[in-house]
């Protein structure tokens, strides 16, 4: 969702080309000085909406229903962009901006693509060039009431869909690098040789017996580590900052953070993280696909109460919290994970049981 | 209608926190409820330029200028701020788009 699908990038370098095109043309054409702002601003989107869309064709040849519809669209807008002094080029504008929101929602819901960075930027393009479209022009009598209805139920209900739909599949359907969302996992091979195996159980062994001092958590507190966030939450992250600082790496008898489980009778270790001091630089893989460290990206987090929501498809968060990534990190869970012993999450349930014992 | 959409992109923004705070954050829940605060507040606003109220302009050329030198410095921070083209469209160019419109002449932009 946050990335740029290599076959879409060229999308992007049409819509930027388009831009000025768009703009030269507006100002050569006569008469288009006294149209209003709005329809103005209405022909730059659309041609730059109709550019993306023809820029896509050509990658997209394998798949000849979806390159077609790329072609008519892209020639639709196009055409579109330069007729607004036609009498029904508000309806028809309307019209196609319309179906190609739904045609594109329909495709992400079937599964036939997955949203990314060019396909949300080009559907925020037409939500926007949708109102321009829609928003009655001082002194337009005809079907005033009915626009400003469409204009105020209308670009709501479909931006809230589109984004809800862009987003929920990206939660339901993350691709193979993004354990979920906002985590991306380090490549590795597929299945762990024999070696790597062994490597990931010396490491286990390593680290679980080093961590073993800190089940009580004062001695975690004596050594520098300190809660990383909210205690009313199933488990909490206790960070050494001097670990962080000197760059330890994958070091089991220096971890950087340990992981405990908030339960009645106070915190209970359940697991150590290694983390890299800079983003995007992933560690030291001695288990292949058994130790793949992961990175979390575009997290909100918010100083107060120290606790964390996702940035949305459109590149927002709540106010009072910002838009951040951490360095990549490996978890060493010591009791019985589900999802296994260097999983990126600890079982909720698990964690739970912890509590009840 | 720029105004608009920015408004439902805090709307969602808010709303995306909800899940959050059934989740035990509970601070979450006063960014959240702030957040969609902003997205009224915005959508009035809104409202207040289409009215000609030029108190309405004054204010959203101040929202935007605040929200621009707040991206500019978490762009500036190496805290691996997104920005990628949605953020920067939504985050940089709307805000631009919107002083640039409301500096010019009222009829102009919202004719």
């Amino acid at each position: 969702m946050f990335d740029i699908a290599p076959d879409h990038a060229v999308g992007l370098y049409a819509a930027l080309v388009a831009l000025p095109l768009a703009l030269v043309a507006l100002r050569l054409r006569t008469g288009s000085r006294g149209m209003p702002g709005t329809v103005r601003a209405a022909s730059v989107l659309m041609a730059m909406s109709g550019a993306i869309h023809l820029g896509l064709v050509g990658t997209h040849l394998d798949e000849i229903l979806t390159a077609a519809l790329f072609a008519a669209n892209g020639v639709a807008y196009i055409a579109l962009s330069q007729m607004y002094s036609w009498r029904w080029w508000r309806i028809a504008s309307a019209s196609v901006i319309a179906v190609t929101l739904f045609g594109y929602l329909g495709y992400i819901v079937l599964d036939f693509d997955t949203p990314d960075q060019v396909a949300i930027a080009t559907k925020l393009l037409e939500l926007t060039t949708l109102g321009f479209v829609l928003v009655p022009v001082r002194g337009e009598r005809p079907w005033r009431r009915l626009r400003w209805t469409a204009l105020g139920a209308a670009i709501p209900i479909l931006t809230v869909v589109t984004v809800a739909t862009v987003w929920i599949d990206a939660l339901a359907r993350p691709d193979a690098q993004h354990a979920h969302a906002g985590a991306v996992l380090q490549a590795t091979n597929d299945v762990a040789t024999p070696e790597q195996t062994a490597a990931a159980q010396r490491l286990y062994d390593e680290t679980a017996a080093a961590i073993a001092p800190y089940a009580d958590w004062r001695n975690a507190w004596a050594a520098g580590y300190r809660p990383g966030g909210s205690q009313t939450l199933p488990s909490t992250h206790w960070m050494n900052q001097r670990y962080v600082d000197s760059g330890y790496v994958m070091d089991p008898h220096h971890p950087q953070g340990l992981v405990y489980a908030n339960t009645k009778h106070g915190p209970e270790l359940i697991g150590a993280m290694f983390q890299m001091r800079r983003i995007g630089q992933f560690g030291p893989d001695p288990g292949g696909p058994l130790t793949a460290w992961h990175q979390h990206e575009n997290i909100c987090f918010t100083p107060f109460g120290l606790e964390f929501s996702l940035m949305t498809p459109t590149a927002t968060c709540p106010i009072g919290s910002i838009d951040i990534s951490v360095p990549p990190m490996l978890h060493v869970w010591i009791v019985d994970n589900p999802g296994g012993r260097f999983a990126v999450d600890i079982d909720d349930r698990l964690v739970r049981k912890i509590d009840q014992s | 209608m720029l105004l608009l959409m920015q408004s439902l992109f805090w709307l969602i923004a808010g709303i995306s926190a909800a899940p959050f705070v059934l989740g035990g954050e509970v601070f979450m829940g006063a960014l959240a409820l702030a957040t969609m605060l902003l997205a009224l507040a915005t959508l009035l606003l809104g409202v207040g330029v289409l009215w000609r109220r030029h108190r309405a302009r004054g204010w959203a050329i101040a929202l935007e200028v605040v929200c621009l030198a707040g991206t500019a410095i978490l762009l500036l921070l190496p805290i691996g701020f997104n920005s990628g083209v949605v953020s920067v469209m939504v985050n940089v160019a709307l805000p631009v788009a919107v002083i640039v419109l409301l500096r010019k002449d009222s009829t102009e932009a919202f004719s």
